[in-house]
């Protein structure tokens, strides 16, 4: 009997992009999102790497959802240059606004089942959690909601395609101590959560040549990503307006304060390159800072 | 463990010429390559050149890639005009060569290969695909076994899972270390070797064609032998390519052993020739420090401006002088006419002179220094070029055209590969990959090669078309040991006895005589001096330091060296600390010491080392090549 294709689903978010020069606030503070540029967040890019890693070893379906509004489709395009994902869906629907996210994870249930051509997705995928939102909830409670099992932090999987199982190494950072590999063989369909350090490796030559083709085939297909997406609303997704949006969000958001910015500690010198003198002060200012300096 | 048909290992104009060859013919094959992508390795002089030899054939690239190749690659220019200039000082006397570059040639293209081979590898690769096979770059080959029991040939990387092949085509380089783990030849020596370095310089592009009275269309080629050379066997070059100029230096192993000195002083005295430094020269602005009181953040700011402004500034005239780039400007509605242009360079000109302390003055930009290795084919081609059922071409088994200002290597590179894929595909078809039906076809084929009968005999012809271009310089002037040699071989009858009694002896004997000091140096001076017009410029180069030479190259440094000294104190070693083109090299209390930061993977060093490439994606990463 042939084995069944292998079918992946990605949770993403668009995120503001923090780096330098970027990001811009309105006058009381707060974040301007709509002058602020939006890329597919880094934790996504892992998730989405972690996707690629599937269609490229195991020739995977590969499907990527998110939530928002319709400029987000631009963080699919960056999604798919990454993944050469088949499906790209975007849920977008005002009464989705104000989410969040256990009402998100509403949302991203029913369109996981809406994935590679309605049958779903045998491994989900998510990151760690979002830039902007930091609670790491949304993947956990997506999993829940569908029923699957969680592999937090995954570093490292394989799949047998043939028995239906995933044997993953999730990385458990204690305090910053006692850093712990653990490993978890589960049946599929499973729900995982790409660790940020993920870094997909291919050793073969059959997986190197895939690799090729794929990265050639997603470059093609991000060129016309608009074939690729399908966009559901509420009614689409036969969401329960109860469940999404502020009506299904119990946590409130009641007041966002400004963080105060902390006093530089830092100070900056210049010294001559040329003047001996003052290259001689430096060479024992540093010889001084790393004599005090804990050997950590 | 995975199993294919065939590995092609290096992936340079050969490996891949061989890789598009097998899927040409339907082959599966896997080339694989160290750099990062294709084309990061390479270097080369470099003049590609299509033949059309009077007797035998010859594979060209264009017989491989396709027409598309002459209407689509990324080559340079085509070269129509070879000029030789002997020189001493200011001294320059110049011999037209066209009707020797010329001879038996189709065709003949300047080339940058980071340009070309990733058009040649992309052509290959596609087609390879269809075939199941295709390229893996990043991958370092480290060894290749044979499995008892099984012909079969396991290929072990650094990077990738060992897997099995048919056969394998060793395209890896003049410094191949699949000759090395095989054993199937020695090292190259000094007495084998040619050193070349090279600058690239940039030109703007209707500039060049002015300077070299060139049209769109056309190319020079410029060779230089004489005082330029500091006393090495050898000689310069520059050629010209689209919008830059490839200039360089290229001297035998053995003269630089004896005579060590450092490669980019070689280069330096080549810019300072004040004939090249009149053909590279360009408008270059330098900025002086700020002399006002001004404190270190209007300085710093005033830093940032004057590097956009000099940007726009650089990219404005690049555009302004090249064919396409004004073109592009005038319909992108920036600019209505090339007035407009000039006044808007006019105008940044002035405002950085003005504003920020820019002076314009005459210099050259050099943009990208190189080295490598080159094998001299007359010396050490490989008899038998194969082990088992690897079969090395190219460089990798020393086989290149050497014949006084003819230098010939990507084009035998490439004919050996079409050789080696053909032979390869008819023992895919028969399952045989014994030594005599494999490695022996491959042997003969290689033989009955036009290159390599040029790597063992004078060619009669060649050498009458030589002397016809050198006829005007007087026979006394060449001393009483070569005059006897010209007058010999101005009559035709005699050319030809003495022609054919040079093969027969076997020409090799003869080249101490035609290969030394005398007649790259000596001679050259003195035509120089006697005939020789003067030359003049009216500024000098202000040629780079090493240092600043390498901060300009792209370098991903591996923690571990790929080499290692192993005879600290040996002749060869010490010599090294000149002769390594990047300086990695120090003497310390009498012992070599390495330091492998900044190494150019040329290979100088290779001979009396244990010399590796690096680990796939490691080392330097050239732009031009």
């Amino acid at each position: 009997m042939p084995v069944r294709p292998l079918n992946v689903g990605v949770i993403v978010k668009l995120e503001p992009d923090f780096s330098e020069g970027n990001v811009s606030y309105n006058p009381d503070g707060t974040l301007n999102r709509a002058e602020t540029k939006n890329i597919l967040g880094p934790h996504s890019a892992a998730a989405t790497l972690a996707a690629f890693y599937c269609k490229v070893k195991y020739a995977a379906r590969v499907a990527i959802g998110t939530m928002g509004p319709p400029i987000a489709n631009q963080a699919l395009k960056q999604a798919q240059i990454i993944s050469n994902a088949d499906e790209l869906h975007l849920y977008s629907d005002r009464i989705f606004a104000g989410a969040d996210t256990l009402a998100t994870a509403e949302v991203l249930r029913l369109g996981v089942s809406r994935m590679n051509n309605g049958l779903g997705a045998d491994i989900v995928i998510s990151g760690h959690r979002a830039s902007d939102g930091e609670t790491g909830q949304t993947g956990p409670q997506t999993a829940w909601k569908l029923g699957y099992p969680f592999i937090g932090n995954v570093i490292d999987f394989q799949i047998d395609p043939e028995n239906r199982s995933i044997h993953a190494k999730r990385f458990i950072s204690l305090y910053g101590f006692y850093d712990v590999i653990e490993e978890i063989q589960a049946p599929l369909p499973v729900f995982i959560s790409a660790d940020p350090s993920y870094k997909p490796s291919f050793d073969t030559v059959s997986e190197r040549l895939s690799l090729a083709r794929n990265l050639n085939e997603a470059r093609s297909k991000a060129e016309n990503f608009e074939k690729y997406l399908q966009v559901y609303n509420s009614e689409a997704l036969g969401a329960d307006p109860r469940f999404v949006g502020l009506p299904g969000s119990p946590t409130i958001v009641y007041k966002v304060e400004k963080i105060p910015k902390a006093k530089a500690k830092r100070r900056v010198e210049f010294i001559d390159g040329n003047d001996t003198a003052q290259l001689d002060m430096a060479a024992e200012k540093l010889l001084q800072l790393m004599t005090e300096a804990p050997i950590k | 463990m995975e199993k294919y048909d065939v590995a092609v290992v290096g992936g340079g104009t050969s490996g891949l010429t061989a890789l598009r060859q097998l899927a040409n013919l339907g082959k599966q094959a896997i080339l694989l390559e160290a750099g990062s992508t294709t084309g990061t390795k390479n270097v080369s002089g470099g003049i590609l050149y299509s033949k059309k030899p009077k007797n035998g054939r010859v594979y060209n690239i264009e017989d491989v890639f396709g027409r598309e190749f002459i209407d689509e690659a990324p080559f340079e220019r085509a070269i129509t005009q070879y000029i030789l200039h002997a020189t001493s000082k200011d001294k320059l006397y110049s011999i037209d060569l066209t009707p020797v570059h010329e001879y038996q040639i189709n065709y003949a293209y300047s080339v940058l290969l980071s340009k070309l081979v990733p058009w040649l590898a992309k052509e290959a690769s596609d087609m390879s695909e269809k075939m199941g096979g295709g390229i893996i770059s990043g991958v370092h080959v480290r060894s290749i076994r044979w499995e008892t029991g099984s012909n079969d040939t396991v290929i072990e990387t650094d990077e990738l899972e060992p897997f099995r092949v048919r056969a394998v085509i060793a395209a890896d380089g003049t410094n191949s270390e699949l000759a090395d783990v095989t054993q199937s030849r020695n090292k190259f020596s000094s007495e084998q070797l040619y050193q070349g370095v090279k600058v690239v310089i940039k030109l703007p592009e209707t500039i060049l064609e002015d300077r070299f009275s060139i049209t769109s269309e056309e190319g020079a080629a410029h060779l230089f032998a004489g005082d330029v050379t500091m006393n090495h066997i050898g000689g310069g070059f520059l050629y010209t390519n689209r919008d830059t100029i490839s200039l360089g230096a290229v001297y035998h192993m053995d003269s630089m052993m004896e005579n060590p000195v450092e490669p980019s002083r070689l280069i330096d005295a080549l810019i300072r020739n004040q004939f090249v430094a009149e053909f590279i020269k360009d408008r270059v602005p330098t900025r002086k420090a700020n002399q006002a009181l001004i404190s270190k953040d209007e300085e710093i700011r005033q830093h940032f401006m004057a590097v956009k402004l000099l940007k726009t500034w650089n990219n404005l005239r690049s555009d302004y002088y090249s064919r396409d780039g004004i073109k592009r400007l005038i319909e992108s509605g920036k600019y209505k006419t090339r007035e407009e242009i000039e006044s808007r360079i006019n105008n940044l000109e002035k405002e950085l002179v003005e504003k920020y302390n820019c002076e314009f003055g005459d210099n050259y930009v050099e943009l990208e220094y190189s080295a490598r290795l080159i094998p001299d084919g007359k010396r050490c081609r490989m008899k038998t070029p194969y082990y088992k059922n690897v079969l090395f071409v190219g460089d990798a088994a020393g086989r290149g055209v050497f014949i006084g200002p003819r230098i010939e290597g990507l084009n035998v590179g490439i004919d050996d590969a079409v050789r080696a894929a053909n032979a390869v595909a008819r023992s895919l078809d028969r399952n045989n990959f014994d030594e005599q039906y494999l490695g022996s076809f491959y042997t003969k084929s290689v033989e009955e090669s036009p290159y390599t009968r040029d790597m063992k005999e004078i060619d009669k012809e060649y050498l009458k078309i030589f002397l016809d271009c050198s006829k005007h310089i007087p026979k006394d002037i060449v001393g009483s040991r070569y005059g006897m040699i010209f007058k010999l071989m101005s009559s035709s009858t005699l050319r030809g006895i003495a022609v054919g009694f040079a093969n027969m002896l076997g020409f090799d004997r003869l080249l101490p005589l035609v290969e030394s000091v005398d007649t790259y140096v000596n001679v050259p001076v003195e035509i120089a001096e006697r005939l020789g017009r003067h030359v003049d410029s009216n500024y000098i180069p202000n040629t780079p330091s090493l240092q600043e030479r390498i901060a300009k190259l792209d370098y991903d440094d591996d923690s571990v060296p790929h080499i290692q000294v192993t005879k600290p104190r040996s002749e060869f070693m010490q010599k090294m600390v000149s002769l390594c083109p990047t300086r990695c090299y120090s003497s310390e209390n009498g012992d070599v010491i390495l330091q492998h930061e900044g190494c150019i993977e040329c290979g100088t060093c290779a001979y009396d080392t244990l010399w590796r490439h690096p680990r796939g994606v490691k080392g330097v990463s050239y732009k031009y090549g």
